[in-house]
C-alpha cells in the first residue's frame, strides 16, 4: 500500500452523506436480490429432493449457491462506520437535512465574490452559519476582511437552506428524501429480512399514507 | 472534516468472486481492508469513493487469485487544524472532556482549552464555565482557583453535560503507531501478553476556549440565558 496523496480533495458533509446513503441503498438492494435468488434455489432444490427422494443432491448443492452470490456479505467494518456516519451526518443538529445539491452549488458560486479561503467556504457549507457569532468562529479576522458583507453571507446561507424540517409543508428536498427512503422500503418489503426488518416495516407503513405526517416519522427513524 | 485520499494498492480477488464484475469485487475487497481503520498520518478511512486506475488482473504462481494493481480514492475522516466541527460530549473527567462524532470518539478537550474560568465539578462529573466571573479591578488577569469556583452559586455555572452537542475547533491531531514488535519467546515458548495501556492510533485535540465555541445553546439567542452572551 502506498499513499499517493493524503489530501487530494476536500469533501463536504453533505457529499459524504449522499455517498453513504447511496452505498446503503445499493447494499440493501443487493442483499434483497441475493436472498430472492437463494430462496428460489432452495425451493428448486427442495422440489428436486422430493422427486428423487434422496438426500444426495442436497449435500452437493448448498456450496454452489454460496459461491454464486459471494458479494452479499458486506464487511462488518464498513457497515459499522457507514451506519454511524450516516447517523452523525443526518442528526438534527446538522444542517444536511435542509441542504440540497443545487442549493449548495448555488451558495458556493455566490460565495466566490467574497475573499474567502477554500477551507472557510467548506465550513460555511458544512455548518451553515445563520448567526454572526457562528460566522466569527469560521472566518478569521472577519471584521477586517468582510466588513459589511457579513450579513450578506448569512443571508446567502439562509437562502440555501430549505425550511426547517419540522414544518409539515413538503419542500422539495424533503420530498425527494422521503421518496428515496420509501423506495428502499419497497425493495425489501416482502420476505425474511431479519435485522433491518423492524425499521423497514415502519418505512413501508408510512409509504401507504404518503403526505403531511410522513416526514416527521421518517425523521424520527433516522435518528 | 472529510477528505479524499489517493491510495495505491494491490488487491487479490478470490476465485469465488470472479463472477462478480471486477470493479465491484475490487471495491468490496478494498472496503473490507480499509473501512473503519486508521491509516497513519492519513486519517480514519470511511469507504472507497471511486477507482482512479486499475490494471489487468494477473494470476501469480501459487494461488488462484487475480491480483489487481489499483489506484483509488478513499473517503477519509481527517478534520484539518483550525476546522470547526460539531461533536457530542462522551464523558468528562479531571483531565478534560472526551467527545464523539459517532463513528470516531478519540476527540479530546484538555482543560487548558476550556473557557476561563472553568472548573470540574466532581459531584456532577462535569466541567462548568463560570462566565459571570469578574476579575477585580486591581488585577484584571486574576484567575480564580478551583476552590473559589466550586464555591460559586450553582445556578450561575454553565455546565457542559454528557450528551451535549459542542461546537469545537480542532487544534491538533496526533497519530500513534504502536505496532507490536516481533514476537519474543517467553518462558517455555509462551508469549506473555503485555499489560500496557493501549494508545488510540489517532487522537484529535480540540478547543472551546473561544467565543462562539462550546455547547450550541450558549450561543443560540433563541434558547440563551442572559449570561451566555456576556464575555467570558
Amino acid at each position: 500500500m502506498e499513499v499517493v496523496s493524503a489530501r487530494s480533495a476536500l469533501l463536504s458533509n453533505y457529499e459524504v452523506l449522499s455517498l453513504l446513503r447511496e452505498l446503503e441503498a445499493n447494499q440493501l438492494a443487493q442483499t434483497k436480490i441475493a436472498l430472492r435468488v437463494k430462496k428460489e434455489e432452495d425451493e428448486r432444490m427442495a422440489a428436486a429432493a422430493l422427486s428423487k427422494g434422496k438426500g444426495k443432491e442436497k449435500e452437493v448443492a448448498p456450496p454452489s449457491t454460496v459461491l454464486q452470490h459471494p458479494i452479499e456479505e458486506v464487511s462488518e467494518n464498513l457497515r459499522t462506520v457507514e451506519f454511524e456516519a450516516i447517523q452523525y451526518l443526518s442528526a438534527d443538529y446538522q444542517p444536511t437535512s435542509r441542504q440540497s445539491d443545487a442549493a449548495i452549488a448555488k451558495l458556493v458560486k455566490k460565495l466566490a465574490q467574497y475573499d474567502l479561503t477554500k477551507a472557510e467556504k467548506l465550513q460555511i457549507v458544512n455548518l451553515a452559519p445563520t448567526q454572526a457569532v457562528e460566522l466569527y468562529v469560521i472566518v478569521e479576522e472577519i471584521e477586517d476582511r468582510m466588513g459589511d458583507h457579513m450579513d450578506d453571507v448569512l443571508q446567502l446561507v439562509r437562502e440555501s437552506l430549505t425550511a426547517i424540517p419540522t414544518s409539515t409543508q413538503g419542500d422539495d428536498v424533503k420530498e425527494q428524501k422521503t421518496n428515496a427512503t420509501s423506495t428502499n422500503g419497497h425493495l425489501n418489503d416482502d420476505e425474511g429480512w431479519d435485522d433491518a426488518e423492524a425499521d423497514m416495516d415502519d418505512v413501508e407503513y408510512d409509504d401507504t399514507g404518503e403526505g403531511a405526517g410522513v416526514e416527521g416519522d421518517l425523521e424520527a427513524d433516522d435518528d | 472534516m472529510f477528505v479524499l485520499s489517493l491510495i495505491k494498492d494491490t488487491v487479490a480477488i478470490q476465485p469465488a468472486y470472479f463472477a462478480v464484475p471486477p470493479e465491484q469485487a475490487i471495491i468490496s475487497e478494498l472496503n473490507k481492508k480499509y473501512a473503519n481503520r486508521v491509516l497513519h498520518d492519513v486519517g480514519l478511512c470511511i469507504c472507497v469513493f471511486d477507482i482512479a486506475q486499475a490494471g489487468e488482473g494477473k494470476v501469480r504462481y501459487g494461488d488462484g487469485c487475480l491480483w489487481y494493481k489499483v489506484v483509488f480514492r478513499e473517503v477519509v475522516f481527517r478534520p484539518f487544524t483550525s476546522e470547526v466541527i460539531l461533536a457530542k460530549v462522551k464523558s468528562s473527567d479531571e483531565e478534560g472532556i472526551r467527545l464523539s462524532v459517532g463513528f470516531f470518539d478519540d476527540i479530546y478537550i484538555p482543560i487548558m482549552y476550556l473557557p476561563t474560568p472553568s472548573a470540574f465539578d466532581p459531584n456532577e462529573r462535569a466541567h462548568f464555565w463560570f462566565s459571570a466571573f469578574e476579575a477585580p479591578e486591581s488585577n484584571p488577569d486574576y484567575v480564580p482557583t478551583q476552590h473559589e469556583l466550586l464555591d460559586t452559586p450553582t445556578e450561575q455555572r454553565m455546565y457542559i453535560d454528557n450528551g451535549e452537542i459542542l461546537r469545537v475547533r480542532v487544534e491538533a491531531d496526533e497519530f500513534f503507531d504502536d505496532e507490536p514488535g516481533p514476537p519474543k519467546a517467553g518462558e517455555g515458548g509462551i508469549m506473555q501478553p503485555k499489560a500496557e495501556r493501549k494508545r488510540a492510533p489517532y487522537n484529535i485535540i480540540c478547543s472551546i476556549a473561544e467565543q462562539g465555541l462550546g455547547p450550541l445553546p450558549w450561543w443560540n439567542p433563541q434558547e440563551e440565558d442572559e449570561d451566555a452572551m456576556e464575555e467570558g
